[in-house]
């Protein structure tokens, strides 16, 4: 899960391609323009004429790049958004995180029964639920501060992987679970699941996310389930990855939802996500039809239903990126060059 | 002409290098300043033979492939000791040097009976060519356990590599007994050798991981340009001056005192990291806030504010961040102060490319390799420094390890590692 992301606002799709035609050369002067036309070619026989997928030539590009630079705004340019805006967003976001923490709660309190009562199948069914509900919680994880670790950190991470004494939380059940360990031992990670689970409660009714990280969530979300759970990093022994993908598919939808009202209208951005966002449920669902309505294991997806999933979730991948552009708060301030500190400094 | 025909002349030549002169092989005589009278095939021809026919002396003081400037392609190749006992395990080691030598050196080899498997894979051709190659052996803690009374010579600063807070370590894929960096001018020559080097010690080494890196092409502007790595980024800019002998027995050498043990002397640690790059997530970031997480123009190189590669990023202009961000990749790698010129390390790097993972996603990365002289102050202090950049949340780190890297063989009559068990 992405846990600090940059707190920095990000320039439109568009702006940021053409800061590379401008790149390394400053965009005070005019004189940079045609100068930076010629180095993004590292050779000096070969000339570059046009911008792929553009419908500009690269001068006008860095015409219009240079104007934009200058005169932020011009141009059609989105108008930022003030922040205000997300206080309604983040705030339903809170109500919906404070809701999967309490279903959280219900599980693993009914867990630790589960193992006390030495009932292996009813405590695997309530750990999928704890972590079902856990992941609901996608866009607020940078926020819990050191509580996200303690409950679903991974082995990789420590010193001696699974063998770490610092090994808890979650993952560390799941192992015991899906490897045949005896519920005794397991009975000691679980109170102290359900310890760091109570204190969640606290935590997520004061999270706050600054708008920048919370339109950022739209997309990195999924970027976790793609990078860690459909890869089988992050459930390797439940092989729950697909089950969590859908969850944390339901978090991003959530999250779309909640930023509806600010999208609209924004470079025509919402349609393109509200497709892909439909079509990857109807695959995820899809699959679990042709499961009999259970969320199979990644391993026992076959090839085509792998595909399918991992097609679609790339494609909608390269749509929600497009949601922290749109939703930009404030205009980045042009970065000072050296030459200018050191005049400063003077 | 005769083996030391050719290392003569390539002493009058000038020594070995890309840009010096070379022969032997029945390349003939090449030299890579260019001639008015031939044709860019000629003269690509000629280049190549001249690549190929660089040598990298094997024996010396420093092993070959730590203060040698990157080859194009690598391997690393971690080894698992099953030898029975130390005598065993000495005739592998010697076995690897001997054949190391020999690979380093190239010529033809003997031809046996025609109904015998040949001496040679033969894959690099009946006269092997010795392209560069370069055979670095290193040793990992785990050797230094009961198993062959090694353990009250381990090197002092030498432990095994444990995770960082953002790694997801495969154990398969970390650690090991002994480790080879094979690195040279081509991929056919360093898969040769990764073929040949495990062949004669198969019943007391046995393979546990392996890596393969390669680097850009030399794509400019300048011949000094570093390349780029997986994101796109220049890698490499900042790095210690290996001609500077004073600088490396900093930075890079064993202490010769400090409670080091005697065979340490000359060698160096290494660290090796298989960072994941997941580049599809990378690529769906905006190239300002890539510039920011890095800390420098993609296309340049140039520090943020700056115009050129090799500029000095001036922190002490900038120190609220306004310019360059204090949580900047390179700004918290090498923070340019006092207190870290020690902390340098001699980094070398190549990027990797293994297919798809269980996702459909690009399986590639960085083989980082850093070597230094004492890993807890070097290495560690900036991977701690390193732990909480915004760039964490789109590399992996799955494996690797911590090596001792001894001096190189004396001669042909000695082999790497030898003071060890002396």
């Amino acid at each position: 899960m992405p846990k600090n992301a940059p707190a920095l606002a990000v320039l439109t799709a568009g702006v940021a391609a053409l800061l590379l035609l401008l790149g390394g050369c400053g965009s005070e002067s005019s004189g940079p323009v045609a100068r930076s036309i010629r180095t993004i070619s590292a050779h000096p026989d070969i000339t570059i004429d046009h911008v792929t997928g553009g419908l500009h030539s690269v001068q006008q590009e860095a015409n219009i790049a240079m104007e934009k630079t200058r005169n932020p705004g011009a141009g059609g340019d989105l108008q930022p958004l003030h922040a205000a805006a997300f206080v309604k967003p983040v705030g339903e976001y809170r109500t919906y995180s404070e809701r999967e923490a309490k279903g959280a709660q219900r599980s693993v309190t009914a867990l630790q029964a589960d193992l006390r009562a030495g009932d292996v199948a009813a405590a695997k069914r309530d750990w999928l639920d704890a972590y079902d509900h856990y992941l609901g919680l996608g866009a607020a994880y940078g926020a819990l501060g050191t509580l996200d670790e303690e409950i679903d950190g991974n082995p990789g991470r420590l010193p001696g992987g699974t063998r770490s004494p610092e090994f808890t939380g979650l993952h560390r059940i799941e192992m015991g679970l899906w490897t045949g360990e005896a519920p005794a031992r397991l009975i000691a990670p679980a109170a102290y699941l359900t310890a760091k689970v109570d204190r969640l409660q606290t935590v997520v009714r004061t999270i706050e996310i600054d708008p920048l990280t919370y339109a950022t969530r739209a997309h990195e979300i999924l970027e976790d389930a793609q990078r860690d759970m459909l890869s089988d990093v992050d459930a390797p022994w439940s092989g729950a990855g697909l089950r969590a993908t859908a969850n944390s598919l339901a978090a991003t939808e959530f999250v779309i939802k909640t930023l509806r009202p600010l999208l609209n209208g924004r470079d025509s951005t919402i349609e393109p996500v509200d497709n892909e966002l439909a079509r990857f449920h109807a695959v995820l669902m899809g699959v679990r039809r042709e499961d009999g309505g259970e969320w199979p294991s990644l391993a026992a997806l076959t090839r085509l239903q792998h595909e399918r999933i991992d097609g679609t979730l790339g494609s909608l991948l390269q749509r929600l990126d497009d949601v922290p552009g749109a939703l930009e708060v404030q205009r980045t301030r042009p970065v000072p060059t050296i030459a200018e500190q050191k005049r400063e400094k003077q | 002409m005769s083996e030391i025909d050719r290392r003569s002349f390539l002493k009058r030549a000038g020594g070995v290098g890309l840009g010096g002169l070379a022969a032997g092989y029945g390349l003939g005589a090449a030299t890579t300043e260019a001639r008015a009278d031939e044709s860019p095939e000629q003269a690509a021809q000629r280049v190549n033979e001249v690549e190929l026919s660089t040598t990298r002396d094997f024996d010396g003081v420093h092993q070959a492939g730590i203060l040698t400037p990157a080859a194009d392609f690598s391997a690393f190749l971690a080894l698992d000791s099953i030898a029975g006992g130390q005598a065993e395990l000495i005739t592998a080691l010697q076995a690897i040097s001997s054949r190391a030598r020999e690979l380093t050196r190239g010529g033809a080899f003997p031809l046996t009976e025609y109904d015998a498997p040949p001496a040679d894979s033969g894959t690099l051709g009946p006269s092997i060519a010795p392209d560069g190659l370069t055979v670095t052996v290193a040793f990992g803690a785990s050797l230094f356990d009961d198993r062959y009374g090694l353990g009250p010579r381990r090197p002092r600063h030498l432990t095994a590599m444990t995770a960082f807070p953002h790694d997801n370590l495969d154990p398969a894929r970390t650690g090991g007994d002994v480790l080879l960096q094979i690195t040279a001018g081509h991929q056919d020559t360093v898969d040769h050798a990764v073929r040949e080097l495990v062949k004669p010690v198969r019943a007391e080494l046995a393979p546990r991981w392996t890596v393969a890196g390669f680097s850009g092409a030399r794509r400019g502007p300048s011949p000094h340009s570093s390349k780029r790595n997986h994101f796109g980024f220049r890698d490499g800019t900042s790095n210690p001056d290996v001609t500077d002998p004073k600088a490396m027995d900093r930075l890079v050498w064993a202490e010769k005192s400090g409670g080091e043990p005697a065979w340490t002397v000359d060698g160096t640690y290494q660290v090796v990291r298989a960072i994941r790059m997941h580049v599809e997530f990378w690529d769906r970031v905006g190239l300002h806030e890539q510039e920011e997480m890095i800390g420098r123009k993609r296309d340049t190189g140039a520090p943020l504010g700056g115009e050129g590669e090799f500029e000095n990023p001036r922190y002490d202009l900038d120190p609220e961040g306004e310019r360059i961000g204090l949580d900047a990749h390179i700004r918290l790698a090498n923070p340019r102060e006092p207190r870290t010129i020690d902390q340098r390390i001699l980094r070398r790097a190549w990027n990797y490319s293994e297919g798809f993972d269980a996702a459909g996603q690009l399986d590639v990365g960085l083989l980082f390799v850093a070597f230094n002289q004492d890993i807890a102050r070097q290495f560690v202090a900036i991977q701690e420094r390193l732990n909480e950049e915004p760039m964490v949340d789109y590399v992996t780190p799955e494996g690797g390890g911590y090596f001792f890297a001894p001096r190189a063989s004396r001669d042909p009559s000695d082999w790497v590692g030898s003071g060890l068990f002396a």
